[in-house]
């Protein structure tokens, strides 16, 4: 059987920087992508493949050197597939859509570097048509270069709205405003005095502050996206301040963003013991959400670690490990100064009707309805029976904050954590059951 | 200019765009209704959310990270709006 040595899951900067180092050592790998181009969302590449006006120079800079590396190895590319996960007979499930198939393959080591999702809050009206998150609004700026029609509003927290709102800026349509629960000036001047020794970020983060100074786009510090209504055909953002006022605003979209976390749900667990098994190694934000630079050096880790694991050659991964935790402080800082300004628990003050799960379509009241008995319910209770964490996205969006409301809710229970409410089992992504009973181990169809 | 059909409509592209993005530049927002009742459309761009589902020649794909392709045949999920 024709079993290669590594394969890498995922096309952006981790999975590219991992692709490089193992076949640099001379081991056979094979990338998977789900969509027809490399670069992930960070590196969304424009689709005519002409230079997009919204990456930064350095992000330009940076994806140009991952691809010029790669492309000096011998890899093998494996484009519009998706990875569905790791099999209990070692074989690695993957959805070839160019030839709409399953393809189970073998290989010594998977490197796993599936990304990041965003972290959205629940809100009112959250699931109307024109609110995306404002990395969806972000990634179609990037593969397009124009900017979506009408008024747009990002909400929520972190640099992530800065960055859009700068990019809507450079493509001609000013967002109608910032609304950030944070208070990041008066929380970096007070207190992150560290953030002046990562001299990039602040130079990053003053270019987007001066575009947006200068069209005018209002930032709404200490402020949060309460409720979103239909009004007049056009959306009605309700936001209230860190004093309770509440003003509204009408616009046509809204990019909703209140963070970043890790895309692991369903991922096969870490295994580097060599033996029958295939070692499995994480890289990049899907073992810990720091972010392109820190996911780049992650994955030249990650390559590494599978060369050592594989070949019994000692690597040295201290130079990539000492990036990564460069990086680690400077998120910490960042997190620091966009911590949302008090005035109660978003999570707590949700009205009844809110949505928590979109794809099964329950509602906070639905949550604590369920939580109301008298003897406790499980984690895995709270999926089976109140349908939470269960549907097509498999928990990505709502895990975490249903989590956080049900240990809101029985402050005296134990606290669940979001892998308890989904469970950990492949595929992680679905798939039709008719095109799983189809699937071949590669080499078989080959014959 | 390349186009594919979405419902009775004839939707233009540019080579290399998912159909997300080409339904958006047509001011296409909402791609019919979920089994719960819920406007389906455009919403985490990567693939995760599962919110953009649309029949592609007969297989549900995530508009977001499908290519768009001329002449593809493009249906809803689930119920028609309205």
């Amino acid at each position: 059987m024709n079993e290669r040595d590594v394969i890498v899951i995922g096309g952006g900067p981790a999975g590219m920087a991992a692709a490089i180092e193992a076949a640099l050592a001379g081991l056979s790998v094979d990338l998977v992508e789900q969509r027809p181009t490399l670069g992930g969302a960070i590196y969304r590449q424009q689709a005519d493949g002409g230079t997009s006006p919204v990456q930064s120079k350095m992000a330009r800079q940076r994806f140009a050197r991952l691809s010029t590396a790669l492309a000096g190895i011998s890899a093998n590319m494996r484009f519009s597939s998706v990875f569905l996960g790791l099999d209990a007979d070692g074989f690695v499930l993957i959805e070839n859509r160019q030839i709409g198939r399953i393809e189970l393959i073998r290989s010594r080591a998977i490197i796993v570097a599936t990304g990041a999702v965003e972290r959205i809050l629940p809100r009112p009206g959250s699931e109307l048509p024109g609110v995306s998150t404002a990395g969806g609004l972000q990634v179609m700026l990037k593969e397009t270069s124009r900017a979506p029609q009408g008024r747009v509003l990002l909400a929520g927290n972190g640099p992530l709205l800065l960055a859009v709102a700068a990019q809507l800026i450079r493509l001609g349509n000013p967002p109608a405003g910032i609304v950030e629960a944070g208070d990041p000036l008066r929380a970096a001047a007070l207190s992150n005095v560290g953030l002046l020794s990562h001299p990039a970020l602040l130079a990053e983060a003053a270019v987007y502050l001066k575009d947006i100074y200068r069209a005018g786009t209002p930032w709404f510090r200490g402020t949060r996206l309460t409720r979103i209504e239909k009004v007049d055909g056009a959306l009605q953002a309700t936001l209230c301040d860190r004093h309770d006022a509440v003003r509204t605003i009408l616009v046509d979209r809204i990019g909703l963003h209140d963070g970043i976390q890790s895309n692991r749900i369903g991922l096969p667990a870490e295994q580097t013991r060599t033996g029958s098994a295939p070692v499995v190694v994480r890289a990049g934000d899907c073992r810990e959400a720091l972010g392109a630079v820190a996911a780049e050096a992650d994955g030249r880790r990650a390559g590494l670690l599978a060369v050592s694991l594989l070949s019994g050659i000692a690597t040295d991964i201290s130079v990539a490990e000492r990036a990564i935790a460069r990086q680690r402080q400077a998120q910490a800082l960042i997190t620091r100064s966009f911590m949302p300004v008090a005035g109660g628990s978003h999570l707590a003050s949700l009205p009844d009707e809110t949505l928590l799960c979109r794809c099964e379509g329950r509602t906070v009241g639905d949550l604590r309805q369920l939580l109301d008995r008298p003897d406790p319910i499980s984690d895995r209770e709270i999926k089976h029976n109140g349908r939470f964490a269960m549907g097509l996205c498999q928990g990505r969006f709502c895990a975490s904050n249903v989590a956080e409301l049900v240990a809101l809710l029985r402050p005296d229970a134990s606290k669940p954590t979001p892998d308890g409410l989904t469970g950990q089992r492949w595929p992680i992504r679905p798939v039709s059951i008719g095109a799983l009973t189809r699937a071949a181990p590669e080499d078989n169809c080959e014959d | 200019m390349n186009s594919f059909r979405f419902l009775s409509k004839n939707i233009p592209f540019n080579e290399g765009e998912s159909i997300a993005a080409a339904l958006e530049a047509a001011g296409i927002r909402q791609f019919g209704r979920d089994a719960v009742g819920h406007e389906i459309r455009y919403f985490c761009g990567i693939g995760a959310c599962q919110c953009c589902l649309v029949r592609i020649d007969g297989v549900i794909r995530e508009a977001c990270v499908t290519p768009a392709r001329a002449g593809a045949h493009i249906e809803l999920v689930g119920a028609d709006h309205e």
